[in-house]
């Protein structure tokens, strides 16, 4: 099982602008060895898995409360984009916008199985089998939605996060 | 009785076809022809808060249009229903008495092809322009399950050397495509 | 800082018990997702002392399942009528590419060892 867990920094909240990043700290390694990456989370909301996105971002306010991590700041950088929920045709070209909008070679993160693959409305006449036609992924977490652990084992598996 | 059904009715007079009980609010079919003044009879009698517009395949009988309003203190609903024939599906629109209902008829209309006389923005909410179909109908047939292996087809006792009839998944219907 | 546990009973990946399943098909069907890849083939078996006469059998080829796909809901381990597939709470698979979600027959009964017994999973 998980070594580690989500520890968490809560930016402002409603900063305007597409892509106003979570701060998630992810514990890598286990034991004496562990130690904190965090990572700038820009997410594209566009359906249900969003709240389980927010949900697993929010699971443990004591984790704050202990001063734990730093509190958030104002730094725009972005280490992730996660897409989470389901991406229709019509919607695309603004996922891809906002794609473009990110420096470039940021890493993609696919949330849950719409963002994956269309997931169960693999058959819809309106619904993108998967962000990956729009946008490049580096990593898919399977979930419907996913669980908060399954968001830290995907985290943990992008480019450039050694585990 | 409710008041709002009452108005309806009273406004209606023999247009109104049927007051149907249920679990829910009361349904009152109208005749198509009386949609746009069942309505406006209803908001008449305080019926002012248009909570959605939407509409279902009948198949032969044609599209019911349904409407669903209600007091804004939710103490009187009903749900306007009305019937339009499949070659010719349209009503009055009302937005002139729901501003609100705009995005519901244009929904409405790109689901179904129910025509909104009145309404001058139906153009696409959610899909593409090119779908070219109305997708809730029930004749729209979803081509991706057509298109893709269904793996429950398969078989391990195989074909036995006989020629086997195709089992269909569901929602796809005997001979759809095989034209081509 | 500990995780909380999650639960015995929670839908994280599903597992199969390749002795129980006798490709009938029933899951692949009944997948809502079309997500289930079976491929199985008949053997006849020979008369013996136990059996009188031949006796055909079905053989698993192919068991996958695509969690790209899946959208939890548990038709196929409510379906089946052997118990062959079973929940398991782990929750950890991600991939770097679809492929990697695609887990075919022995990683799915690989899973099996974390699924919960009935035992655990009434408590």
């Amino acid at each position: 099982m998980s070594d580690g867990g989500v520890l968490l920094g809560l930016p402002g909240l409603g900063r305007p602008g597409p892509a106003a990043p979570l701060r998630l700290a992810i514990a890598l390694g286990d034991g004496a060895g562990t130690r904190t990456v965090a990572l700038h989370v820009a997410g594209a909301g566009l359906a249900c898995c969003s709240v389980e996105l927010v949900a697993a971002a929010l699971r443990r306010p004591e984790a704050r409360a202990a001063g734990v991590l730093e509190a958030a700041t104002d730094d725009p950088a972005v280490d992730v984009l996660v897409v989470s929920g389901t991406c229709t045709d019509v919607l695309a070209p603004a996922l891809r916008a906002l794609h473009a909008s990110l420096p470039a070679g940021t890493p993609v993160l696919s949330f849950g199985a719409c963002a994956s693959s269309g997931g169960p409305y693999w058959d819809s006449y309106s619904v993108t089998k998967g962000v990956d036609q729009v946008v490049p992924v580096d990593v898919y977490v399977p979930g419907c939605p996913p669980r908060p652990e399954a968001l830290v084992d995907g985290l943990r598996r992008l480019p450039g996060i050694a585990r | 009785m409710s008041p709002v059904v009452d108005a309806v009715q009273a406004a209606l007079g023999d247009a109104v076809l049927a007051v149907v009980p249920g679990f829910g609010p009361v349904t009152v079919d109208v005749d198509p022809a009386s949609w746009a003044a069942a309505v406006a009879a209803a908001a008449g009698a305080g019926a002012t808060y248009a909570d959605y517009l939407t509409a279902y395949d009948e198949l032969e009988l044609g599209f019911a249009l349904v409407l669903h309003v209600t007091t804004p203190d939710a103490s009187d609903h009903v749900l306007l229903r009305t019937r339009v024939p499949r070659d010719r599906p349209q009503v009055e629109s009302v937005v002139g008495i729901h501003r609100g209902l705009a995005w519901h008829e244009r929904a409405t209309h790109e689901m179904f092809g129910i025509g909104f006389v009145g309404n001058d923005d139906l153009s696409p909410l959610r899909t593409q322009p090119s779908l070219g179909a109305h997708p809730l109908r029930k004749d729209f047939v979803l081509a991706a399950r057509v298109a893709r292996p269904w793996p429950g087809e398969k078989d391990p006792a195989g074909d036995n050397g006989r020629a086997r009839r195709r089992v269909l998944p569901p929602g796809v219907p005997e001979g759809w495509g095989d034209q081509a | 800082m500990t995780e909380p546990a999650v639960p015995a009973r929670s839908r994280g990946v599903i597992s199969l018990v390749e002795e129980n399943c006798t490709v009938c098909m029933l899951c692949a069907r009944e997948c809502p997702d079309w997500c289930i890849h079976i491929e199985g083939h008949t053997e006849t078996l020979p008369a013996d002392e136990e059996h009188r006469r031949p006796r055909t059998e079905n053989v698993l080829d192919r068991f996958a399942i695509d969690f790209s796909l899946c959208l939890y809901c548990g038709i196929c381990i409510e379906v089946c009528p052997f118990d062959a597939l079973h929940w398991s709470p782990e929750h950890e698979y991600a991939g770097a590419t679809l492929a990697e979600l695609t887990h075919e027959r022995d990683r799915l009964a690989g899973w099996e060892a974390t699924a919960p017994t009935t035992a655990q999973r009434d408590a």
